[in-house]
């Protein structure tokens, strides 16, 4: 999930694990599976499997009510237990347990004893699984059903010839051809689960209501003394591995493969058997030399082919293998599970491919929804999508081809017949996946060619798809119009004010444009105020030159950093030669950054031909109103061409400037967002015609913001705006035009996503290049000449340079401080989940943020000994010693408080401790007085 | 031995005694049976019917277009309810088409509980998870249901969409409809019937553009039926405020107190509403049904006869004159085909009881009904409520007693006007329902919660050319080589409501019966058919 949405699941890529567990004990022969809980999950997991199987899917449920989770369930499951052997004589039953029985606590090993003891006449196995459905998606339940059925059946551990093979979940025509090469290679062999007939039956003269085919309980019992065991799963975890439950405790030797879904999965899979004695018979070389032969036929098309394949982790593994080895690149593999394995597996073959397709960026994500899936898919260029139907809405929206080769498949027939493993297998996914990139370029074809010679550039569609650019690129002038629209969108979607959720895209204000032409009664500019965080407020002003530079340096720190943009903290076009300057600068070394721009519209109409030269792509321009007469009570004055105008002659001089300027900059093609303060009494009846005014010149979106009431402002005691109306006014607005709901009102010298503000770590960054001139602001001067170091942006505990004696000789800090804090305001964290320390000196009185320090927290919630970690040995030890080297040169700490471990370890070292709830500044101050109280007592 | 006693033969004692007061016959002397209707399920026993949650976000909230739905739990409850009843909708409010409405329900929002929220609560991670909704899809409400666990860890989702309206403005309502309430689906409609009069209808005022203006209450738009609903009723100058649920927004149910006349379609899931906006409002219901030609003419001269205009009398005989025939050689080429046929229902609320008119219609005969969670009104009609004792787990769903409104409380008949419509036409039941069992025939089967080994073995006892039920029996049924039909989802097809949707239904019906592949399951190689298909019979004339 992303940054934004990790609370929310929005359109799941998993299913629960009972779903999982069910479908493994439909590969055993005469069994029946019984879920511990309300019959909704039995109803809901039947449904879903009948749908995708087209077969009968019979899984009991105890039906528990109210009153089983009141008194426990147990009565309920001896009785279901009974009813089922009564109606059905299985052999088999597997008990999956769901949420419900799981979190009421069920020992549903003890209740199976019971109906042991109390009906010793019937003779069924029973097989306990745990199953809750926040345990895990649907692949662990299906891996831990299997591992419950090998630790549960009775064993018999004399050695036999056969080999166990235990695959991840595959269709049943995939376990078919499965069994077919077991069978031509020779190899005896017990298949658990054996999928092949229980789910895509077979039409027969009878009914039989029990599943007849599959893996019998008497081979299962085989599985002991087994040769040795071939898991084809790399993902699955080690708790729920039969195979290694099978090694463990009866020494069979395991092989741990990957599913055989491509050309190299295969090779290792057949190479494994061989060397287990199987015979190698000619037809299968010749299935391997046909899928070869195919594989070059089609190379052509597939390398076009840019893939999103999501799903189960291990089918994502295996088939983003194949399209790898065939060049079909996958820019995104996703799992709904949590899977961590899957990136670092997988990173060699996407590296390789990426890089000889010249293709700079593929992400692997796990634990993902289809809401990131969708998002990413559009970011990263993709053209087609491999996986499950549940992507079809994904398909839809993104008008990209979905091949549905795994399960769930709920819109069309035959997702228990698709074929995807061994040769033949991949080499029908193969040229499924190479035939929707042949159909997705036919049926453009004559449309796009149309379009091309037949219309005019500016009136061309073209279909989406990387396939479809290589055609618009024989028209330059039609390539270049795309080719820029397309760069537009992307910079839009990657600008974090602008695409609508911030996301994990980053952003730089450089403050080199400092005075102002006109004065807004709410505004009051005031430099260097770090606990202060709204527009028009920064730390420094920084030169042209030194803004350039601070730029490469934070940009070499900060990869995500994909905007620039220069909101003052002035106007932006006051000075615009200052403006212009620094984005030349950076513009000689960087062509791919976004240029954004924030002014208040005054001098918009004379730069806006020049923005759009030096490739400013966002402008915002704040606009409070369209009525002059409502101007007059928002702006003091304007600075017009060497004049300054008041009243509503101001207000409507700078009114028909904004529009202007909107109306330029729109037809020009920049994107234009417009922020609106609301300013209660004075333009809140007005915002809907505002927006609509603005709809109207061709702005993309609204920002309607609260006003921050600031002292010494006009407008310092106007009633404040509450969340919920702001709130209530961008819905209105909604309706009109696309509203900006994410806005943090930053700095001038904001750093960083709009979630996480990183500027006071590169806050001083411009002193340390200090011989490219004196800095203007005397402000920033004051600033730079009192703090020597420069910190670069990760501290981490261990690589901390402690200032060197010589670097501070001329400035030794009379007290240090590292001060526990969340906010970044107030000391409000607990020692022990400090995760970096903020370090506070002072001296004259004066208190002075110095920098952050990264350590790990000592204090994690899985890792409390409730002592304040006085028990703790190993890493927790060794975490400690690194918090303490962190502090080492403090005179204090400065927290909420502490453990006792770690305050005898401070004590014993002279470090004051300090706890209180307060402001860092006035804590600070507070702590460095009382010590220097107790070294003059002493 | 009949039928049912050869059904229940197959029980063990403890199973029998529950199940014998489930299945009947429909006497021949006109008395009313009484069925064992809305107990509990047999533990192992395969039984189709669903859980609380299902009832609640699955049918009555699910379908509500621009309302957040978030599902408090693990991933496995939201996940299986989405997009799955294909509810069809949309962006428009009371027909006018509206822009920027967000289509929500075509997602699913899960807070995607984890190990450590069972362990330390969930209220925290729901919270961030409504402000997260919020600040991306800025919804107009938010609904949050409870699963099994939520219930059982005392996560308190009503305190949490207090403070979540409190602070955002949004609406924001909490179902408790954990899983394990109750012994259906059907607790969960309660519990959603609930909370939708407390906190949704009656917030909201809107215009009436005429007199003439209805609320068709558990209308789910499956399939699309409540397109055609709203069209026709639209013909005949009859205005749709609102559909519970089907292609509804939160606007229309706001407002739906405003209406003159309720419509109820699917009397088990929403008669509770129905009832409370009688009691609340003063507004009447009707029973109406629009599956089926001559069911669907009734409903249509009930409503005008109620309304007593001229005009709309007039109106509605000429859309129904237009419409038969339209449909008139359709109709007549099918029931062709189709008369003689023998049915079996199985489906939820109300269906089992609509589709036999509609079947009826084309001349084929239910001969096997069952509702998967109905209850005893659902069946022997609304009279034998106060005779219904609450068990344990009835007792445990609450039932809220509304006042009347005195500032919105109004009927639009006068007690005289009431009792000249009684006078005048009798067979209008207002605010009543007859319930299914009167339309059935004589020696036909009832069967309350049929299990899957009771599906299996009617077919071979029953032997219906066609078998109308749901998606998990449907492959049961077909490999025993009955027709199959689904009726919760059309088989992906429909709409079947009104004239169109009946010739629609006669038509999928049609080409089931008369497939080719009947013919073909003779194995040329072997002498006897492998199986013995009633329809084969069908497939060959």
């Amino acid at each position: 999930m992303t940054q934004n949405l990790v609370n929310l699941n929005v359109n799941p890529c998993k299913m629960c694990m009972p779903m999982g567990s069910a479908t493994a004990f439909y590969g055993i022969a005469r069994c029946m599976t019984i879920l511990h809980g309300s019959q909704g999950c039995a109803t809901y997991i039947r449904r879903h499997m009948a749908t995708h199987y087209n077969e009968p899917v019979d899984i009991a449920s105890t039906s528990l009510t109210e009153e089983g989770t009141v008194f426990g369930g147990e009565k309920n499951l001896l009785q279901g237990l009974k009813n089922m052997v009564e109606l059905y004589r299985p052999e088999v039953i597997g008990v999956a347990t769901t949420c419900l029985a799981e979190t009421i606590g069920e020992d549903v090993e003890r209740y199976i004893e019971t109906f042991h003891e109390q009906h010793p006449e019937l003779a069924v196995k029973i097989i306990p699984v745990a199953a809750a459905g926040y345990g895990g998606s649907q692949y662990e339940g299906y891996w831990h059903a299997l591992r419950s059925v090998v630790s549960h059946v009775d064993m018999d551990a004399s050695p036999n010839q056969y080999l166990n093979i235990i695959p991840g979940l595959l269709s049943p025509a995939d376990v078919r051809a499965l069994k077919d090469l077991l069978d031509q290679l020779q190899v005896p062999y017990l298949l658990l689960p054996d999928l092949s007939d229980n789910l895509d039956g077979v039409h027969t003269e009878h009914y039989e209501r029990l599943p007849q085919a599959g893996i019998t309980l008497a081979q299962i019992s085989k599985m002991a003394g087994s040769r040795a065991t071939l898991e084809l799963s790399l993902l699955n975890q080690p708790a729920y591995s039969p195979g290694t439950y099978l090694r463990d405790t009866y020494g069979v030797p395991l092989y741990r493969l990957n599913l055989p879904g491509s050309l190299r999965d295969t090779d290792a899979l057949i190479s494994v058997l061989k060397e287990l004695g199987a015979q190698v018979p000619e037809r299968l070389r010749q299935a391997r030399g046909r899928f070869l032969d195919a594989m070059a036929d089609s190379h052509k098309y597939n390398a076009a082919g840019r893939a999103v394949i999501f799903g189960e982790p291990d089918f994502v593994l295996t088939t983003a293998r194949l399209c790898c080895e065939n060049g079909l690149l996958p820019v995104l593999c996703a799992t709904g599970a949590h899977c961590k394995d899957l990136a670092p597996q997988l990173e060699a073959d996407l590296r390789d491919c990426a890089r000889r397709f010249h293709v700079a960026a593929y992400k692997v994500l796990d634990d993902c929804d289809f809401d990131t899936i969708e998002r990413e898919a559009q970011s990263l260029g993709a053209n087609l999508m491999i996986g499950s139907s549940d992507g079809r809405r994904v398909a839809q929206k993104l008008k990209l081809p979905l091949i549905r080769c795994a399960f769930p498949c709920h819109d069309q027939v035959g997702g228990q017949r698709v074929r995807t493993i061994l040769y033949d297998g991949c080499l029908s996914l193969l040229d499924r996946a190479t035939n929707a990139l042949l159909n997705q370029r036919e049926t453009g074809f004559r449309q796009q060619m149309y379009d091309l010679y037949y219309k005019s550039p500016a009136e061309a569609r073209f279909p989406a798809g990387r396939l479809s650019e290589q055609t618009a690129q024989t028209d330059p002038a039609a390539a270049a119009a795309k080719a820029k629209a397309s760069e537009l969108q992307r910079k839009t979607a990657e600008h974090p004010c602008f695409n609508g959720c911030g996301g994990q895209f980053a952003r730089m204000h450089l403050p080199v444009a400092p005075a102002c032409n006109i004065q807004c009664n709410y505004c009051v500019r005031k430099y260097d105020c770090a606990n202060e965080s709204r527009p028009g407020v920064t730390t420094e002003v920084l030169t042209p030159q030194q803004a350039s530079e601070k730029y490469r340096y934070v940009k070499s720190r900060l990869p995500e950093l994909k905007v620039v943009g220069i909101a003052g903290p002035g106007d932006s076009l006051a000075e615009w030669d200052k403006t212009r300057e620094t984005l030349e600068l950076i513009r000689q070394f960087d062509t791919e950054v976004t240029f954004c721009l924030s002014t208040n519209g005054l001098l918009l109409p004379q730069y806006a031909d020049q923005l759009a030269r030096l490739g400013v792509s966002h402008v915002t321009v704040t606009l409070n109103t369209i009525d002059p007469a409502v101007g007059a009570k928002i702006y003091q004055h304007v600075e017009f061409m060497g004049k300054r105008y008041t009243g509503e002659t101001a207000a409507a001089l700078l009114l028909a400037n904004q529009l202007a300027g909107i109306r330029r900059v729109c037809v020009l093609g920049l994107v234009c967002k417009v922020n609106i303060v609301m300013l209660k009494g004075i333009n809140d009846q007005q915002l809907g015609q505002i927006v609509q005014a603005v709809k109207d010149l061709g702005c993309h979106q609204t920002n309607i913001m609260q006003m921050i009431p600031v002292a010494g402002a006009v407008f310092e005691h106007m009633p404040l705006t509450s969340n919920k109306e702001i709130m209530q006014v961008r819905r209105d607005c909604s309706h009109i035009l696309k509203q900006m709901n994410h806005c943090q009102q930053c700095r001038a010298d904001a750093i960083g996503t709009l979630g996480q503000d990183r500027s006071r770590e590169f806050c001083h960054y411009h002193a340390k290049a200090a011989d490219a001139g004196p800095a203007k602001s005397p402000a920033a001067t004051a600033t730079a000449n009192r703090l020597p170091a420069v910190l670069p942006a990760a501290v981490t505990a261990a690589s901390l340079p402690h200032p060197e004696p010589e670097a501070a000789a001329d400035w030794s800090p009379a007290l240090r401080f590292a001060v526990a804090t969340r906010s970044g305001i107030l000391v409000d964290q607990h020692f022990g989940q400090v995760s970096d320390f903020y370090i506070y000196d002072y001296q004259d009185q004066t208190v002075c943020f110095r920098e952050r320090r990264q350590v790990g927290p000592y204090c994690t919630a899985d890792s409390c000994d409730g002592h304040g970690g006085g028990q703790r040995e190993g890493a927790q030890v060794h975490r400690m010693q690194e918090i303490l080297k962190a502090v080492a040169d403090c005179s204090g700490v400065i927290c909420l408080r502490i453990g006792e471990a770690p305050r005898l370890q401070l004590e014993e070292r002279q470090i004051q401790i300090t706890t209180t709830f307060d402001q860092i500044e006035k804590a600070v101050a507070a702590a460095a007085q009382q010590l220097h109280a107790a070294r003059k007592g002493a | 031995m009949d039928i049912r006693t050869a059904l229940l033969d197959k029980y063990g004692a403890r199973v029998y005694k529950n199940r014998k007061d489930h299945i009947l016959t429909v006497p021949s002397d006109g008395s009313m049976p009484v069925v064992g209707a809305n107990s509990r399920s047999l533990p192992g026993i395969m039984t189709e019917r669903g859980c609380c949650y299902a009832g609640c976000k699955g049918v009555v909230v699910g379908p509500i277009k621009d309302v957040v739905t978030i599902t408090h739990g693990p991933i496995g409850c939201g996940y299986y309810t989405w997009g799955t009843r294909r509810n069809k909708a949309r962006p428009s409010i009371e027909g006018q088409r509206q822009e920027n409405m967000p289509m929500l329900n075509q997602y699913m929002f899960s807070t995607d509980m984890q190990e450590p929220n069972i362990v330390f609560g969930g209220e925290k991670k729901l919270r961030k998870a409504c402000e997260e909704a919020i600040e991306i899809f800025h919804p107009k409400a938010i609904f949050i249901c409870a699963t099994c666990p939520v219930g059982l860890i005392g996560d308190d989702i009503h305190a949490v969409a207090a403070s979540i309206e409190e602070d955002y403005n949004v609406t924001c309502v909490a179902f408790s409809c954990e899983g394990y309430k109750g012994v259906s689906q059907s607790a969960g409609h309660h519990i959603a019937n609930n909370q939708i009069m407390r906190h949704i209808i009656g917030s909201g005022s809107r215009p009436l553009p005429t007199p003439f203006t209805v609320n068709i209450l558990g209308e789910y738009n499956i399939g699309g039926d409540g397109f055609y609903e709203e069209a026709l009723l639209a013909r005949c100058g009859i205005h749709v405020r609102s559909a519970f649920t089907g292609n509804a927004s939160i606007e229309e149910i706001a407002s739906a107190h405003q209406a003159n006349l309720n419509l109820v379609m699917c009397h088990r899931s929403i008669n509770y509403i129905a009832d409370m906006l009688k009691t609340r409002y003063g507004t009447d219901w009707l029973k109406v049904n629009f599956i089926g030609i001559e069911a669907t003419k009734k409903s249509l001269r009930d409503i005008a006869n109620y309304f007593g205009d001229q005009e709309l009398l007039d109106q509605v005989e000429a859309v129904i004159a237009e419409e038969e025939a339209r449909y008139a050689e359709d109709f007549a080429y099918y029931r062709s085909k189709l008369s003689g046929k023998t049915a079996g229902l199985y489906v939820g609320g109300s269906r089992s009881h609509h589709y036999q008119l509609l079947l009826k219609d084309f001349g084929v005969s239910t001969v096997l009904a069952g509702y998967e969670f109905a209850h005893r009104d659902d069946y022997e009609g609304r009279e034998v409520i106060p005779s219904i004792k609450l068990d344990a787990d009835g007792k445990n769903i609450e039932t809220i007693t509304v006042q009347p409104d005195p500032a919105q409380f109004r009927t639009y008949l006068t007690p005289e006007g009431a009792q000249r419509l009684k006078e005048t036409h009798p067979e209008i039941e207002l605010n009543d329902y007859k319930g299914m069992i009167v339309d059935m025939e004589a020696g036909a089967l009832v069967d309350d919660d049929m299990n899957q080994y009771e599906t299996e073995e009617l077919m071979r006892l029953v032997k219906p050319d066609i078998f109308f039920t749901g998606i998990k029996d449907k492959y049961v049924v077909q490999k025993g080589g009955t027709l199959c039909r689904q009726l919760h989802s059309y088989d992906y097809s429909g709409p079947y409501s009104c004239f169109q949707g009946a010739a629609n239904f006669a038509r999928d019906l049609v080409a089931s019966l008369y497939t080719p592949v009947w013919g073909m399951i003779r194995v040329p190689w072997k002498s006897r058919p492998a199986i013995l298909a009633h329809t084969a019979v069908g497939g060959e004339d």
